[in-house]
């Protein structure tokens, strides 16, 4: 997996970043110049992995137990992106969300069970999975009036297949979400690149994957996978983690988005998850990113 | 985990009359529908059990800004509007009464439903006495000899706990939750007929929603199925929670008592006696007035012949509890009746001191001496998928500290709190996920205080022998470290 990458590392490092040891000086430079061979940056081998994983992904203590307990703070963290505003946004405003790569829904179902919620469009390349999210938002009396009025959609489609805003069915969203997605992605830069036209002027991209450091390394996948198994083997390519500041980096570099704040949060066992100030760098992360413009003011 | 399979022992054999759509109402706003055959209203709390526990978490969830848009029904097997306190006479008390702490009172506060409590029958006490009816013995609490840890006290600043009836609590409870809104929906008097796993339909699936059928017909599918159902909880059951623990062989003996005067501090300060008898604690609260309540553990005969007394010769029992010595009081649990004069023959060979011990007894409330069987029961969980138990249902706790409808208060001030966070979060408010901290919570913290009585009860168990001298060094010891009779006093306060 690691050839096909369009990964842009100096000379220096290059082997160093295609050997199976990781290291955390690896440059992983998000490149601007898209390699693709599909016209998707949805990698088919992961697609494969999340359907078989799709039958246990509402089971408390099954193998998305660790996503499930992260969830909480996903709303956290959107809640800090909005108070760092410098213009409050409204509170009558009923938030639209689109939420990237939605697995079986435990993102989407709570977003669209906020009382601040207009509309969830949850998106996901496995059709397993997503059958699984519409089979378990059945169970929800709320959400079954929401899908019925058309303002919780499942939809099985990668970014690139959802119609443009500005085209026929093409529309903008308040806050695009794209939770624990980036570090399956091979082709991150263009992937991103097609994600921020739906982000409206004033509103916020915000994402959480984790850091290819020697840290994650050993806790994504030396002991969630292998020792403790609290993570099914083969869920994380640690070569396809991208750190926090490389994002900063690529953000930096592009006109018309701001106002970046990031949030590294870390799981100790017997207690979930705990914000951790600093440990962006070291794995999982929280990253959100606004753009600029009037908007509604989101 | 036993919670992970509580609904693969369930079957579900109703045959489905269910329609394949859902009904067109707006689902966290509306008040109850009407029922159509077949098709269950759906809820977002179903809570089963109206006393204490059950109120006063439809009441906290009622009162709080998150929560209040949930649609909930409370479901009573006794009729809620007779059991109201109403122009009650200054000297009639209810033979139920608890001790509640000022932990369950600050909660009550918050929840808006303390305004709500007949105050002039509430009676806050300021000092414990407790001692051994074998050694003599005895620690007092109050706290001003609990020195050291003065800063730590409760905000009344004299008060350890208030007596109150329980019907005074409920009885409040119900006129918050009228003053809230009418919109609750409350079944009363109405029985639980049956639970089952709901129904799946092209539209809905409700396989894993407790549908709670009720004696009238009606159907009730519940996002969160709150067992607030005492000891047999048929929602414990549902849920295949097993309960374990033991009979203490044992009865709770309760009366609503007259005294000779208001207590040797008088009104301002009251005073809670119990005296550990080697058949168990009986303990004399101060209720308001020349008032008590009497709760007195003992062997199961000794409870029948007790309730079967004259008046006369009950009073002289009771009294003779607190005063003579566990031999004399074995041999007049021996007599059918004429106890009076025994005890008043007895008495003048006992030297005791009278300032030290209630006041004596002088008249027992007509149709107020009442017994029920002790035990300690301790489910293995709190939570199973889309169910929560909370008070009696969850545990039962031996009366001796007075602990046991705290626990329950403490319980429905968690589950709220626990709510409160799903709701906020976005969670289903039934998912096992949002629930665990309930238990994770309550569990332990219910297990440390269950243990502790049970060792308490078990350690005055012994009428001789060489626990007494032990145990009675013990309580000397404790009465004589200020900080550390601070710390089981605020234990006792739940601070």
């Amino acid at each position: 997996m690691a050839s096909l990458r369009p990964l842009r590392t100096t000379s220096a490092l290059r082997t160093l970043s295609q050997s199976t040891k990781p290291s955390p000086y690896v440059c992983r430079r998000i490149t601007t110049t898209p390699n693709l061979q599909h016209n998707t940056t949805v990698d088919p081998s992961e697609v494969t992995h999340f359907n078989a994983l799709a039958s246990t992904w509402w089971d408390p203590h099954g193998s998305s137990r660790l996503l499930h307990l992260m969830n909480p703070l996903r709303h956290t963290f959107i809640s800090r992106c909005h108070s760092s505003q410098p213009d409050a946004p409204p509170t009558n405003h009923k938030l639209s969300y689109l939420d990237v790569g939605c697995g079986g829904g435990i993102f989407a179902e709570s977003a669209a069970r906020l009382r601040g919620t207009g509309s969830v469009t949850a998106i996901d390349p496995s059709p397993e999975v997503l059958s699984v999210a519409k089979a378990h938002a059945k169970r929800d009396p709320g959400l079954v009036e929401m899908m019925g009025e058309g303002r919780l959609k499942y939809l099985n489609t990668s970014i690139e297949e959802l119609p443009l805003p500005g085209t026929q069915r093409g529309r903008q969203y308040d806050i695009v979400t794209l939770f624990e997605v980036l570090e399956h992605v091979t082709h991150p830069s263009p992937f991103l690149e097609h994600l921020l036209p739906f982000v409206k002027p004033g509103g916020w991209l915000v994402l959480s994957t984790i850091a290819r450091t020697w840290t994650s390394w050993l806790t994504t996948k030396v002991v969630a996978e292998e020792v403790v198994g609290i993570v099914p083997r083969g869920t994380h390519d640690w070569n396809k983690y991208i750190n926090e500041g490389e994002l900063r980096e690529w953000f930096g570099n592009k006109e018309g988005w701001g106002n970046v704040r990031a949030m590294g949060v870390v799981y100790v066992p017997g207690l979930g998850w705990r914000e951790v100030p600093g440990s962006e760098g070291l794995g999982n992360y929280f990253f959100g990113v606004r753009r600029e413009g009037e908007g509604k003011g989101v | 985990m036993p919670s992970r399979v509580l609904y693969s022992i369930r079957s579900c054999s109703r045959i489905s009359l269910l329609r394949s759509h859902i009904p067109a109402r707006s689902w966290y706003s509306t008040a109850a529908a009407s029922s159509t055959p077949g098709q269950p209203e759906l809820y977002d709390v179903v809570c089963v059990g109206g006393g204490p526990a059950g109120l006063s978490l439809v009441a906290g969830l009622r009162s709080s800004k998150i929560t209040s848009n949930l649609k909930i029904a409370l479901v009573e097997g006794q009729d809620l509007q007779k059991n109201v306190l109403k122009d009650a006479s200054p000297t009639i008390y209810s033979n139920r009464c608890s001790s509640l702490t000022p932990a369950s009172v600050k909660y009550l506060r918050e929840i808006g439903a303390w305004d709500h409590i007949d105050t002039s029958r509430v009676q806050p006490y300021q000092e414990m006495q407790v001692w051994d009816g074998v050694s003599d013995s005895r620690i007092s609490f109050d706290w001003a000899s609990a020195s050291g840890l003065a800063l730590k006290q409760p905000v009344d600043r004299t008060t350890i706990a208030y007596m109150i009836e329980n019907l005074n609590l409920t009885t409040a409870l119900l006129s918050r939750l009228s003053e809230l809104d009418s919109k609750l929906s409350i079944s009363s008097p109405t029985r639980v007929s049956s639970v089952e796993l709901g129904q799946e339909t092209e539209a809905l699936d409700l396989r894993s929603w407790p549908t709670v059928t009720l004696d009238n017909g009606r159907q009730l599918a519940a996002r969160l199925l709150v067992g607030a159902d005492g000891a047999n909880s048929p929602v414990r059951t549902f849920a295949g929670i097993p309960s374990r623990g033991w009979d203490y062989g044992r009865h709770g003996v309760v009366a609503s008592l007259r005294l000779e005067g208001p207590g040797w501090g008088g009104e301002e300060h009251k005073i809670a006696y119990q005296r550990f008898l080697p058949t168990g604690p009986v303990a004399m609260l101060p209720l308001p007035g020349n008032m008590a309540t009497l709760v007195w553990s003992t062997v199961p005969e000794r409870a029948a012949r007790l309730k079967a007394l004259k008046e006369e010769d009950f009073v002289a029992m009771v009294n003779a509890a607190f005063r003579l010595s566990p031999v004399d009081l074995e041999y007049l649990h021996t007599i059918p009746e004429g106890q009076k004069e025994e005890v008043e023959w007895r008495e003048q060979h006992t030297p005791v001191d009278e300032q030290k011990i209630p006041m004596r007894a002088v008249g027992a409330q007509a149709g107020s001496v009442a017994n029920f069987p002790l035990k300690m029961r301790h489910a293995d969980t709190y939570t199973g998928e889309r169910v929560a138990l909370v008070g009696d249902a969850a545990h039962t706790v031996h009366p001796l500290a007075g602990q046991g409808l705290n626990q329950g208060q403490a319980d429905a001030a968690a589950l709220v709190r626990v709510i409160e966070t799903a709701v906020s979060q976005g969670s289903d408010i039934g998912s096992q996920l949002a629930l665990e901290a309930y238990t994770g919570e309550r569990w332990q913290a219910n297990n440390a205080l269950l243990g502790a009585v049970d060792k308490l009860h078990k350690l005055y168990s012994f009428g001789s022998g060489p626990i007494v001298p032990v145990r009675s060094w013990g309580l000397s010891a404790v009465n004589a470290i200020g900080p550390l009779k601070g710390w089981f006093m605020r234990q006792a306060a739940g601070t």
